[in-house]
């Protein structure tokens, strides 16, 4: 693993993600207005509005009253190892950066024919409205690599804002980083692995309902 | 999957045009039965132009049709790459036909070149949809055979009537056998969707909401996809119809793409006429624009595990 190359990756903990969307609101206003916007909306004071996202927090639930858990899930590209979306691309315009993993599309060459997203189990990808090219998560790859950010602020938009540091940003191929780390020693899993996408991001499950489910059997 | 009118569109124009230009390569690499005349005046600018329509259809998919011209850039990956390369392919072979069918002969490794290319894009058409792995009623060899079959049989039909039109005196004689090989594509392609939907209402998930999400626990639900307007995740992937109309649709295409296309040629066969033909050309092709629309709104994307719940 270490010899590859690197593949930045967002770890997201779901033991601590509190659903407050700070990273949907932190990651819309980086990236409409910087390289990869703008992030359009359509109607957004209407009956009926709709926008570009990169990231959403959802919530789900689980068990059976009165044992349940609630869990809010972020949910961006994964950025995969292998990325279905990327070889079915007719002009190349959908790409996988060598030197850091990241999945990217080139908003000159995109045709907007969203074939990509039809390829992406998780529907990762968003077509926008206005601008007709197939939009995506960057990892804020115009922050990271920044010349003017100070080096604190060279994470991504939504791994700053997050209040309880649910995101961890790192190298995934670099066993020492703290992503990494957090994968290894809280058995973070990949999203639909049935499908062999090999997604770089990783979630860690939440072991605090075996602190829960403790407290409930001493009582 | 949300239905795609330019791909329907496409689709069944060129698959149409592939139909009777495969037959009549095929017709013209047995005999020379068939006149030049007929190929030039008639068969060949009939196919060139549902192949345009096709065309000019697929460019309204585009976000930026005024970029069409990169997808041919990535033929080595991307099956709709190779599908934007075999089109024009086939219209030059069919061009390239025509203009050797008005000056002299056509030669045979003509034909087996449009034999081939209008193989080679109902491969590449049906590769781009049974590719997509986790589509599973897409990611089946039946794609690619309904495709060619359904192809075939408009084609078939569409040739059997420009040869009726022709008015040639030999068409009383050819017209039963024209008519009873119509019946037997209609009655192929009717029992293979048949069997498609029956292996499509049989089909297990291979995601659930414990795979997309990891949540360990029983009874998972979704309480909220995170967005309470609209976004690309719920209108692409979806068709946004009731079950009704899904229902009454299937019988609708049952009836017009196949049954009476039957019918017609069943009667066709004991007494021939255009009129008869040219009718069950147009339910075939009217059911086949239902039969496309079906096959995107069939099609179970696992993303939508993730956008079940507003709030």
């Amino acid at each position: 693993m270490s010899k590859k190359n690197k593949q930045l990756a967002l770890v997201i903990d779901l033991n601590v993600c509190v659903g407050c969307h700070a990273c949907v609101t932190s990651c819309k206003e980086w990236n409409t207005s910087g390289s990869a916007g703008p992030l359009t909306d359509l109607n957004a004071y209407g009956a009926n509005p709709s926008g570009t996202f990169f990231n959403r927090v959802q919530t789900f639930e689980a068990g059976t009253f009165p044992n349940t858990q609630t869990v809010h899930f972020p949910k961006s590209c994964l950025h995969c190892e292998e990325p279905p979306c990327v070889p079915v691309c007719p002009t190349g315009a959908s790409y996988k950066r060598k030197e850091d993993g990241i999945v990217l599309v080139d908003y000159e060459k995109c045709i907007g024919c969203s074939y990509c997203s039809w390829a992406c189990p998780y529907g990762a990808r968003e077509l926008d409205q206005e601008r007709q090219v197939m939009t995506k998560c960057t990892l804020c790859v115009d922050r990271i690599y920044s010349d003017t950010l100070p080096e604190s602020e060279k994470k991504p938009a939504c791994v700053l804002a997050c209040p309880t540091s649910a995101r961890i940003f790192g190298d995934v191929h670099d066993p020492e980083s703290d992503a990494s780390k957090a994968i290894k020693e809280r058995s973070g899993y990949a999203l639909m692995p049935e499908w062999e996408t090999q997604p770089a991001n990783q979630y860690l499950p939440r072991s605090i309902m075996e602190t829960i489910d403790a407290a409930r059997n001493d009582k | 999957m949300r239905p795609q009118f330019s791909i329907i569109f496409f689709t069944t124009f060129a698959g149409m045009a592939q139909g009777l230009l495969f037959f009549l390569a095929l017709s013209n690499l047995y005999s020379q039965a068939i006149p030049n005349t007929f190929l030039t005046n008639l068969a060949l600018p009939f196919a060139f132009v549902l192949l345009t329509l096709g065309l000019v259809a697929s460019f309204f998919h585009l976000g930026h049709p005024e970029r069409a011209w990169r997808a041919a850039m990535m033929w080595r990956t991307s099956w709709l790459s190779r599908e934007v390369i075999a089109l024009p392919a086939l219209m030059a072979v069919t061009a390239t036909i025509y203009i050797y069918a008005r000056i002299s002969e056509v030669p045979p490794w003509l034909w087996l070149a449009l034999l081939l290319t209008t193989l080679a894009l109902w491969v590449c058409t049906a590769k781009i949809y049974q590719c997509i792995r986790f589509i599973q009623e897409w990611s089946h060899p039946s794609t690619l055979t309904n495709f060619i079959l359904l192809g075939m049989t408009s084609g078939w039909i569409l040739l059997e009537l420009l040869i009726a039109v022709w008015g040639d005196t030999s068409i009383q004689m050819i017209d039963a056998p024209l008519s009873t090989i119509a019946f037997l594509l209609l009655f192929m392609s009717f029992n293979l969707k048949l069997w498609i939907w029956r292996r499509n209402r049989n089909l297990k998930p291979k995601s659930n909401l414990a795979s997309a999400t990891g949540i360990k626990g029983t009874n998972i639900r979704q309480t909220s996809m995170g967005l309470m307007g609209g976004s690309f995740n719920t209108r692409e992937f979806f068709h946004h119809q009731t079950d009704r109309v899904i229902a009454n649709l299937r019988k609708i295409i049952l009836l017009c793409a196949y049954v009476v296309p039957m019918i017609l040629m069943a009667y066709a066969i004991t007494s021939p006429n255009i009129l008869v033909i040219a009718l069950s050309l147009l339910f075939n092709y009217l059911g086949l624009l239902a039969e496309r629309w079906m096959f995107f709104a069939e099609a179970n994307h696992p993303q939508n595990l993730y956008y079940q719940r507003v709030s």
